[in-house]
C-alpha cells in the first residue's frame, strides 16, 4: 500500500472507469494535509464527485493506492472519523431535522447521549435550531445545506468532506458555512471542499488542486501555484516612453485612450524602483503602482483551456483508453 | 446492535408516514371487528353485535357446529382470504418503493458513507423492511385471538405462529422485489414482476394440485381393480367344479386386468407431466403451503370442512361431534390429498422456500454491493 500517515489524504493512481469504457479519473494523485482546508476544483465532468464518492466508499475504484486518515481507503471503520455531505443531498422527508441528524449519527456510531446533545448543539451553530423539529420536506434548499452541514459534523469527525456546501444557499448562510469552516479549522480538522465557487474557495482554502478530465493539473498553496505569475503594474499618463519599449523585462500594455500599462513580473518591489526613478526624472505622472498577483479564477481559467487551441477543454474525462475497467456510470 | 436500532426506528418512522400503511391497518382492523361482531347465543347466531339473529339449534352457543364455523371463517375468510391476498398485495405495494427510494442519488450516498459494510447495510434494511408485515399480522392475531377467545372460550396462543408464518410467506415476495428494485431501481417494474412471479406460483401449484387430483384418482380406481382382481381369483380358486363359470370368471379377471393396466398407463403418462412440475415446484417458494402450515398448525381433530357440513357430507352425531356420511371417491381423494399435504415437512414447505429466498437475495446483495451510486 502506498500512503503516508502524516497525510489526512494521501491518494495514488486513483482511476474509475465507468461501464462504456468512459474515464472518469485516470491516475489522480493527491495529498491534504491534517489541519488545513483544501479545495477540489474543476469543470464540469472533471471527475470531482467521482473522486470524492471514491474516498467516502460510494464508488468503487478501478485501480487506487492511498490512505484516508493513514488508513487504505474503503477501510470502513475510518469512516466513523469522517463526515460527508454530498451534492444534492436527500434525507428521508419523513424525518424531522433532529430525527435525521439523529439517524445518520447514530449509523456512524455516535451513542444516543452524544447524538442529543450535538444534535442541539450543531442545530444551533448552523442556525436551524428553531427547524429541528419540523420535517425536513418543509426544508428549502439552503436549510437542507445548513442540515446537512450539520450531519457531517455529528461525530466530530476528523476529516470534513463537503460537497458543494454552499450550493442553494444564500450569501448570509455562505458566510456562516465560511465562519464555521474556519471555526473547525482552528479545532485542527481537515477539511477537503468539492466546490465551483471559486471566490469563496479563495478566501478560506488552504490548498487546492485542479481536476482536469480526471486529472490533476495543478495543486498547492494558492501562493505557490501563482507565485510565477506575480507583477507589478505601474499606469502612467500618455504613451509609455521609448526606453520602456525597449527594456525585455518591461511589457507595455495600454490601459485606455489617455494612459499606458508597464508590467514588471516578480513579486519583489525592489526592481521597480529604478523604473519609477526615470518615470520620475521623465516628468511622467504615474497614477498608480500595483502589485498583481494571478486569482483563483484565473488560475482556474488557465488549467481549464487548451493551450493550443485557446479554447475552453471539452467537459468530461471522455472516452477511450487502452484499459478498460468495470463499473457503472451513476 | 446501534445501527440495526437505528434502522429499525428508521423503518418505523418510515411506516408511519406511508398513507397505505394506515390504511392496510384501519381495513385489517375492519375485518377483525366484523370476525369479532359474530356472536353465538342460546338461540342461534348473531351477527353485527347483534343487529342480525339466525335462530339455529346447531348454531347455539357451545355447540360444535358454531365452533366449526367460527374457526372456519377464519380460516377460510381471515388468512385465506385476507393475509395470504388481500393484505399480501396491499402491503407489496406498500413497500414496493423502500429499496428504490433507499437507493436513490443523494440518500444513499449518505448512507453508504457510513462505518457500516453494505452487506450488513442491505441485511439491515430488508430485514426492518418486513416490519410493515410483522406489524400488521401482529395486531390481526392479537384481534383474532381476542375473538376466538371471547366469542368461543378458546384462548389458542397458536394463532400468534401467524406473524412468523406470515412474515416468511410474504418475505419470499418481498425478496424477489427487492431483487428487481435494487436491479432496476424502478419500485413498478418490481411490483409487476412480483406480481408476475406470485401468480406464477399460484398457477404451478394450481396445475400440480390438479394433476395430483386426477392422478390420485387413478391410484384409487387401480387399487379397486386390484381388490376386483384378488377377488374373483379367489372365486375362481374356490369353483373349480363349475366350468362355464370360471371361463366367466376368467374373462372378468381378463377384463379387470386390462383396465388396470390401462389405469396403469394412464398413471405412467400423468407422472410424466406431475413429475416434472413437483421438481419445479421443490425449487420455488411455496406460498400456498407455506400460509396452510397455519391451518396445520390450528387444526384439531375435532374440526371439520366446514364446506362438508354444507354439502352433508358430515353430520353431527349422538356424541357432539361429527360424521362422515360420503364414502364416495371423490372424498377418498380429498382424504388422500390433504394427508399428502400434510405429510409435507415445515423443512419442505419452509426450508426449501427459504433456500429460494436466500438465493434471490444473495444476487441482489451482490448487486447492492458491486454497484456504483
Amino acid at each position: 500500500m502506498t500512503g503516508n500517515g502524516d497525510y489526512a489524504i494521501d491518494l495514488h493512481h486513483v482511476e474509475k472507469v465507468y461501464r462504456g469504457k468512459v474515464h472518469a479519473l485516470r491516475g489522480v494523485e493527491m495529498q491534504v494535509h491534517p489541519g488545513e482546508i483544501f479545495g477540489l476544483l474543476g469543470p464540469n465532468g472533471a471527475g470531482k464527485s467521482t473522486l470524492v464518492k471514491i474516498m467516502m466508499t460510494v464508488v468503487r475504484p478501478t485501480r487506487i493506492t492511498g490512505t484516508l486518515l493513514g488508513h487504505e481507503v474503503g477501510h470502513k471503520p475510518t469512516l466513523a472519523r469522517v463526515g460527508y455531505l454530498p451534492e444534492h443531498h436527500q434525507f428521508p422527508r419523513y424525518l424531522t431535522g433532529y430525527q435525521a441528524l439523529g439517524f445518520y449519527a447514530a449509523l456512524a456510531g455516535v451513542d444516543r447521549a452524544t447524538r442529543r446533545s450535538r444534535a442541539a448543539e450543531l442545530l444551533d451553530t448552523v442556525g436551524m435550531s428553531d427547524w429541528g423539529h419540523k420535517k425536513v420536506s418543509t426544508y428549502s434548499k439552503g436549510m437542507l445545506q445548513r442540515v446537512g452541514l450539520a450531519q457531517a459534523l455529528m461525530n466530530d469527525p476528523d476529516l470534513i468532506v463537503l460537497d458543494e456546501p454552499t450550493d442553494g444557499v444564500d450569501p448570509v448562510g455562505r458566510r456562516d458555512i465560511r465562519d464555521i469552516l474556519l471555526e473547525l479549522r482552528k479545532k485542527g480538522k481537515t477539511i477537503f471542499l468539492n466546490s465551483h465557487l471559486l471566490s469563496e474557495l479563495e478566501m478560506i482554502c488552504d490548498r487546492v488542486a485542479i481536476l482536469v478530465q480526471g486529472k490533476v493539473v495543478l495543486q498547492g498553496t494558492l501562493e505557490d501555484l501563482t507565485a510565477g505569475s506575480q507583477h507589478y503594474e505601474i499606469t502612467i499618463q500618455g504613451t509609455a516612453p521609448e526606453w520602456a519599449r525597449h527594456d525585455t523585462s518591461i511589457r507595455i500594455e495600454p490601459a485606455d485612450d489617455s494612459q499606458s500599462k508597464l508590467i514588471i513580473e516578480g513579486s519583489e518591489p525592489a526592481p521597480i524602483q529604478h523604473v519609477l526613478d526615470r518615470l520620475r526624472r521623465n516628468d511622467r505622472v504615474i497614477t498608480a503602482v500595483t502589485p498583481v498577483r494571478e486569482t483563483l479564477e484565473d488560475l482556474f481559467m488557465r488549467a481549464v483551456v487548451d493551450p493550443k487551441t485557446g479554447r475552453a477543454l471539452a467537459p468530461g474525462a471522455g472516452p477511450s483508453a487502452p484499459e478498460a475497467g468495470t463499473g457503472e456510470q451513476p | 446492535m446501534r445501527i440495526a436500532l437505528a434502522m429499525l426506528l428508521d423503518a418505523y418512522r418510515e411506516l408511519n408516514a406511508r398513507k397505505l400503511f394506515w390504511i392496510t391497518l384501519v381495513m385489517s382492523g375492519m375485518v377483525v371487528l366484523s370476525y369479532g361482531s359474530i356472536g353465538f347465543n342460546e338461540s342461534g347466531m348473531s351477527m353485527f353485535y347483534g343487529l342480525q339473529q339466525i335462530d339455529s339449534e346447531y348454531l347455539r352457543k357451545g355447540s360444535l357446529m358454531s365452533e366449526v364455523l367460527y374457526r372456519s371463517i377464519f380460516s377460510w375468510i381471515m388468512v385465506g382470504l385476507w393475509l395470504a391476498w388481500t393484505a399480501t398485495i396491499l402491503a407489496l405495494i406498500s413497500t414496493t418503493t423502500i429499496f428504490p427510494d433507499f437507493m436513490a442519488g443523494g440518500s444513499i450516498d449518505l448512507v453508504l458513507s457510513k462505518p457500516i459494510r453494505r452487506t450488513t447495510l442491505f441485511a439491515a434494511k430488508y430485514m426492518v423492511s418486513l416490519l410493515f408485515v410483522v406489524l400488521q399480522v401482529s395486531l390481526f392475531s392479537l384481534g383474532t385471538f381476542l375473538c376466538l377467545g371471547m366469542r368461543l372460550d378458546d384462548w389458542d396462543w397458536k394463532i400468534f405462529a401467524a406473524i412468523p408464518i406470515v412474515t416468511v410467506f410474504y418475505s419470499y415476495l418481498f425478496s424477489v422485489n427487492v431483487l428487481l428494485g435494487v436491479w432496476t431501481r424502478s419500485a413498478l417494474a418490481a411490483l409487476l414482476v412480483t406480481m408476475l412471479l406470485w401468480s406464477s406460483l399460484f398457477g404451478i401449484t394450481l396445475a400440480e394440485g390438479l394433476m395430483y387430483k386426477e392422478r390420485t384418482k387413478l391410484v384409487i380406481q387401480t387399487e379397486r381393480s386390484d381388490r376386483l382382481i384378488a377377488d374373483l381369483e379367489a372365486h375362481l380358486a374356490t369353483s373349480d367344479r363349475d366350468e362355464s363359470r370360471r371361463a366367466r370368471l376368467m374373462v372378468e379377471v381378463a377384463d379387470a386386468r386390462s383396465l388396470r393396466d390401462t389405469q396403469n398407463e394412464a398413471i405412467d403418462k400423468m407422472d410424466r407431466w406431475h413429475r416434472p412440475i413437483r421438481v419445479i415446484q421443490s425449487v420455488l417458494p411455496k406460498t400456498g403451503e407455506t400460509i396452510n402450515m397455519l391451518d396445520r398448525l390450528l387444526k384439531r381433530d375435532t374440526d371439520v370442512n366446514i364446506l362438508d357440513i354444507f354439502r352433508g357430507n358430515v353430520v353431527p352425531d349422538q356424541s357432539g361431534g361429527f360424521r362422515t356420511t360420503d364414502t364416495s371417491q371423490d372424498r377418498e381423494v380429498q382424504r388422500r390429498m390433504e394427508a399428502e399435504v400434510n405429510r409435507r415437512s415445515v423443512w419442505y414447505v419452509v426450508g426449501t422456500s427459504l433456500v429460494f429466498e436466500v438465493v434471490i437475495l444473495s444476487i441482489a446483495c451482490l448487486i447492492f454491493v458491486r454497484r456504483d451510486f
